[in-house]
């Protein structure tokens, strides 16, 4: 941090005294920059052929999970085409 | 986001009397609150180097309450009339919060670097495994804002490093203890790669 400059990353104002608020939004941010995973991925070493596999896990994890959700929405849309329109 | 910006825009003159009633400010509080608005955004704008995705920045950017807070601290080449105990965000004290797996340590300096205050769960009188306990890292925090007192600090800045246990416990114990907690950092130290950590634990 000190090659850095000091208190602009990562960093969160405290509002009306809400520290608890403050944490919660700093952890947020912090899951959804990716560094929590990776802190506690870092803790021990990652063989890189453990590494290899867990990347192509989550791979296929995220086409899955997109491909279902698109189903679902698809499925689950109120407003569709009128499939007997002009007859 | 398309709302909070509506009550942004709609809500000038509540942030003007807000900010004049809260902060003490001087007659040019309608000046810094345009000037705010405009550096929330274009600190939106420009991500910074730890941010890697843009979502999160966009998020934490556009909440913005109708008292024009920002999330982000003030930048220092930027004129903020925001002032705690008289003193500008850059001068308050550090304290810096080491949470490690086994233990908790707080320790709190000045801006400059000098220390003051330094406690940890270890010298609370807690010995070994209830050191890395959320409980001990509370009384550490409580007993450094005590002597943090003492010495006449009340707003303090925070950095935490590390993910452990008294993280949270820390925090809560200096504002238990009486302490102004101002911002929070996270220092937590990733390393792009460096050193080899420990190998696997096998349960």
């Amino acid at each position: 941090m000190s090659k850095h400059l000091r208190f602009i990353a990562r960093t969160i104002m405290v509002q009306d005294g809400n520290v608890d608020a403050a944490y919660k939004t700093l952890n947020r941010v912090l899951t959804q920059d990716g560094i929590i995973e990776s802190v506690k991925r870092k803790r021990y070493f990652e063989k890189p052929c453990r590494e290899r596999q867990r990347k192509s896990y989550e791979n296929c994890k995220r086409i899955y999970n997109t491909e279902m959700a698109r189903k679902i929405a698809f499925i689950s849309q109120t407003n569709r085409a009128d499939p007997w329109l002009g007859c | 986001m398309f709302k909070l910006n509506c009550i942004l825009a709609s809500s000038v003159s509540n942030v003007c009397r807000q900010l004049s009633a809260s902060l003490n400010a001087s007659g040019s509080s309608l000046k810094v609150a345009y000037g705010f608005g405009s550096v929330g955004l274009q600190r939106t704008l420009c991500a910074s180097a730890v941010r890697l995705q843009d979502t999160a920045a966009s998020i934490a950017g556009s909440e913005k309450s109708s008292r024009d807070y920002s999330h982000f601290s003030p930048l220092i080449d930027q004129e903020s009339s925001l002032r705690w105990g008289g003193k500008k965000f850059e001068e308050l004290p550090i304290v810096h919060v080491k949470a490690t797996y086994n233990n908790t340590h707080i320790q709190l300096t000045e801006s400059t670097g000098q220390s003051m205050v330094r406690t940890s769960c270890g010298t609370e009188g807690f010995k070994n495994i209830k050191k890395s306990t959320p409980i001990a890292a509370q009384t550490a925090g409580i007993s450094a804002a005590a002597k943090a007192k003492a010495k006449g600090v009340t707003f303090v800045r925070v950095v935490v490093k590390g993910l452990g246990p008294g993280r949270l416990p820390a925090i809560k114990g200096l504002t238990m203890g009486g302490l102004e907690v101002v911002s929070i950092t996270d220092n937590t130290p990733v390393p792009h790669n460096g050193c080899r950590p420990r190998k696997a634990r096998r349960l």
